[in-house]
Formats: C-alpha cells, sequence, structure tokens
C-alpha cells in the first residue's frame, strides 16, 4: 500500500482554478465516496482550503491512481486534463508524508506558520474519518501530521508574533489588557484598514464598540454592521475617558489628540492603561502621547515594523521546523513499514515525486 | 512556643511571601511595559502575560501583604504585652515594621485610590521589598534584636 498526495495549492495554481477546484463541506460525502467506489482508492482524505485542493489516498497501485484522481479533478475543474496536469502536484510517501507534515505544520502555505491550516487538516481528516473514508493509513498519517504540526508550532517560533496590522494590534491590545470582551473600544474615523483592525478585535471577543465619526451616516452604517453604537464627532473627548483602545484613522490634517488632550484625561481616567493605535496617515496621535505614562500608542509604521519582524522570525524558524518535520517523518515510515506496509521497507524508486509539481 | 507568638511569625512570614509577589510581579510588569513602549515584541514578550495581570497581581499581593503584616504586627505588640508585660519593647524590628508597615500602607492607598498605577506602583513595591528584605534579615544579623530568628 501506498500513501498518495494529488493537489494544487497557491503557487502551482491561480486563484481561478483554485475555486472551480474547492470542495465544501456539503460536497465531501459524495466526493469521498466517489474517490474510494469509483476510483478504487482503498483511504481518502480531502484538504480544500482557499490556497490548496489536495487529496490523500491510502492506494495499492501508485501509476493508475494517480492519473485516476487527476482525471477526477479535471472534470470536476471542467479543465481538460492536458492543461489542469502542468499545475497539479503529486508525492507518494515519503515525500507525500513530507509534504503533509509541512502543510500542517504551516510551511506551506502563503503566510508562513499561520495557524488556521491546522485546524482545516484537523477538520479534512474529521470528516474524512466520520465518513469511514479513511483506514489504518490515513489515520496514522493524519494523526501525526497533527502531533508533528503541534510540536513545531510548541518549540519553534514559526506561528510567533502577528503577520498583519490588524492582528498585530491585537496581539499588543491583549498584552495590555489580557482578554478583550471587557474592552471599550473606540473607532475614530471609518477608513478601511481602521475597519480591519475592529474587525479583528471583534474577533478575539470585543463587543463594546463605539464609533466616532466626522459623517455621521457613514458612522451609522458602520455601527450597525458590528454591532456598534455609532456617536457624535463631539463626543470624541467623552469617549476618550471610557475607551481602553482608541484606533484612528482619519485623514485629519492635523493632530486629532494632542499631549494635552490625552494627559489631561489620564488622571479622569485614573490612570487606567489606554492603548492609542494611530493608522492615520499623516499621523491623528501627537507622537509625544506615547511617552505618557500607563499610554501605549503604537503608529502605522510601529505596527508594520512588528509585522515585517515577525515574517522575519518565521523565516528563521523554518530550518528548525523542517528537522523536527524530518524527525517526526522518520518515525511515521518506521512505524508505517512496520505495520501497514507489511515490512517492505520503502525502496528508492518509490521515493520520488510521482510527478514534479 | 506561645500560640499567639506562633500565629505571629506565620503571619509576618506570609506578608513577606505576598511582598515577595508583589515584587516579582513589579519586575515582570516593567519588563513587559518596557518591550510595548519600545515597540519590541521578543521572546519574553510572547511568554509574559499582560499587564493588566501583572498589575492585578501586583495589587492582590500588596493587599495581602498588607493585611497579614497588620495582622502579625497586632499579634506581636500584644503577644509582647502578654509575655513581657509591655507591648513596646523598642526592639529594632519593632520599629523597623512598624516603618514597613506605614511605606506599604501609603503604597497600598496609592494604588487603591488609583493615584499612581502601572509602572510608578511597579517600582515602589520593587522598592518596597528592599525594606522588606532588611526588616527580615538585616535587622537580625545587623542589630542585636528580640528576633534572633530569620
Amino acid at each position: 500500500m501506498h500513501i498518495v498526495v494529488v493537489g494544487l495549492n497557491h503557487k502551482s495554481a491561480p486563484i481561478e482554478l483554485r475555486e472551480r477546484l474547492a470542495f465544501n463541506r456539503d460536497q465531501l460525502p459524495e466526493a469521498l465516496n466517489r474517490l474510494r467506489e469509483e476510483l478504487g482508492l482503498m483511504e481518502a482524505a480531502i484538504l480544500s482550503t482557499c490556497n490548496r485542493v489536495e487529496i490523500y489516498a491510502g492506494v495499492s497501485e501508485v501509476d493508475g491512481a494517480v492519473a485516476r484522481v487527476t482525471h477526477f479533478l479535471s472534470e470536476r475543474a471542467a479543465v481538460d486534463s492536458p492543461l489542469l496536469t502542468p499545475r497539479l502536484y503529486s508525492f507518494i510517501e515519503p515525500h507525500s508524508v513530507q509534504h503533509l507534515f509541512s502543510v500542517a505544520s504551516g510551511l506551506d502555505s502563503m503566510v508562513l506558520g499561520e495557524g488556521e491550516i491546522l485546524c482545516q487538516v484537523k477538520h479534512a481528516y474529521e470528516w474524512a474519518r466520520d465518513h469511514g473514508a479513511t483506514g489504518k493509513a490515513l489515520n496514522g498519517l493524519f494523526q501525526r501530521a497533527l502531533n508533528t504540526a503541534k510540536a513545531v508550532r510548541t518549540h519553534t517560533a514559526i506561528g510567533r508574533g502577528a503577520t498583519s496590522i490588524g492582528t498585530v494590534s491585537v496581539e499588543l491590545a491583549e498584552k495590555i489588557f489580557g482578554r478583550l470582551p471587557k474592552s471599550v473600544i473606540l473607532l475614530v474615523g471609518a477608513g478601511k484598514i481602521g475597519e480591519l483592525t475592529l474587525r479583528r478585535l471583534i474577533e478575539r471577543g470585543a463587543s463594546d464598540i463605539r464609533i466616532v465619526n466626522r459623517s455621521a451616516e457613514r458612522a451609522g452604517h458602520l455601527a450597525a454592521d458590528y454591532r456598534a453604537r455609532a456617536l457624535a464627532w463631539s463626543e470624541l473627548p467623552s469617549q476618550l475617558l471610557a475607551a481602553d483602545i482608541a484606533i484612528t484613522s482619519t485623514s485629519a490634517p492635523s493632530w486629532l489628540l494632542s499631549r494635552e488632550d490625552v494627559a489631561a484625561a489620564m488622571p479622569q481616567r485614573h490612570q487606567r492603561p489606554l492603548c492609542l493605535v494611530d493608522l492615520g496617515v499623516p499621523r491623528n496621535i501627537e507622537p509625544s502621547v506615547g511617552a505618557l505614562e500607563n499610554v501605549y500608542l503604537f503608529n502605522i509604521d510601529d505596527l508594520q515594523g512588528l509585522v515585517e519582524h515577525a515574517h522575519r522570525e518565521r523565516q528563521q524558524a523554518v530550518q528548525a521546523s523542517q528537522r523536527i518535520i524530518d524527525q517526526k517523518v522518520g518515525h511515521f515510515l518506521t512505524w508505517w513499514q512496520e505495520e501497514v506496509a507489511g515490512g517492505v521497507p520503502c525502496v528508492p524508486s518509490c521515493s520520488g515525486p510521482a510527478a514534479a509539481p | 512556643m506561645s500560640p499567639l507568638v506562633l500565629l505571629h511569625i506565620i503571619c509576618a512570614l506570609l506578608s513577606y511571601a505576598a511582598f515577595l509577589a508583589a515584587f516579582v510581579s513589579g519586575i515582570l510588569f516593567l519588563i513587559q511595559e518596557r518591550q510595548l513602549k519600545r515597540k519590541h515584541m521578543g521572546v519574553l514578550f510572547h511568554r509574559l502575560p499582560s499587564l493588566e495581570h501583572l498589575d492585578r497581581v501586583n495589587f492582590v499581593s500588596i493587599s495581602a501583604g498588607f493585611g497579614l503584616l497588620s495582622c502579625g504586627a497586632i499579634l506581636g505588640f500584644v503577644g509582647a504585652g502578654v509575655l513581657l508585660g509591655r507591648w513596646w519593647t523598642g526592639d529594632p524590628k519593632e520599629i523597623l515594621t512598624v516603618a514597613l508597615w506605614g511605606a506599604y500602607c501609603v503604597l497600598w492607598l496609592v494604588r487603591l485610590r488609583a493615584t499612581l498605577r502601572g509602572r510608578r506602583v511597579a517600582i515602589l513595591s520593587i522598592l518596597g521589598f528592599t525594606l522588606v528584605l532588611f526588616t527580615f534579615l538585616g535587622a537580625s544579623w545587623l542589630l542585636p534584636s528580640l528576633h534572633p530568628y530569620l
């Protein structure tokens, strides 16, 4: 028995093709049935995310199976096989094992080290297992892939740091206030990037949201979208007393908040910490505000710098991650040869990629 | 040993432990605060808890320590009154403890009323602990005392 993977990802295929191949959850049972009954795969699992569509299979013969899966995918995407094939990659063990372990660990993701893929791999496995499509080989493979990904994330910096302006703002806010559900969020201005940051804060549980904008209409729309309170522009000073986290993203030509404004507010706030995220260009908050006690000010360059720092740290963690993955692949292959492949060692001829990506 | 004296010692030691917790959380607060102010997300940044959490641990420790120290001191005075016939013996440790109690009383009130918060309270709780160390160790070693034990 062999473990093969056939699929495409954001590096091998454009979005137009990936979206034609993507499986939603409702389509999985039928697709898994077809893979096993019509295509004769012994075991099957489908990993379908916005960046990849991959079919993992336990098969007795590699050659015919890869061709059949390729045909199945081309039929699904309504693309001729010769057009689709250059976009597809297929691997056989140990490379298929290595591939899944890397994917689950976030090494193959568009944003290096992102953590969502771990859940997606877990769901892909659980759906296939619950549908009875997996057996000893894929159960062992996916369980070990998930363990490997957890080990990689624990022992390396691959998932450390935030990789967007929104998530880095959330991370900073959480390091000041801990959990966010109790925090009062004030959004000043209705810029796109401010809205994105607000969305990230809401995802982390923030629920008391107040929006102040010069155009009341736009504030009203945003407030409706995020179950927030839209307030008049004149309420900005009083809201500064209530807010824990204030995000400014306006195109105002002068300071929206001066050092005097914030310095005057702090005693009235009983020195409660204040996190200010200034996303405006030109800046909305006087930079010296950041020197005030219990005030934490971050401007767009600070956030961008932290994002780049996280990217660099993740890049540096690739080698260490790879070492863990190699070791875990080794363990898996030992188990595989003893338990599933019937003690037949994996000869070099079956260890190369079945086809180049 | 009289139960009164035993309780007095337990309260005093527990108050020192609480002040140690305030000292440690104060140091961690300063480290984390510095990383946030400098916009640096190092390994420590990810490992350390939030400022709010450290501030809360600091305040709870100061409150608990202050309460325990008050109990310990009262029990000490009562014990001295019962055993020695006078509540104030003029022992160096008594004097230092009163100073320590006064210092933590001020710190506790300042934090409770939120006159000061965050960094300054963290610094004061670190400084306060040096006084604890002096009361705990220094008074026993450097000065003749009725409290020859630690």
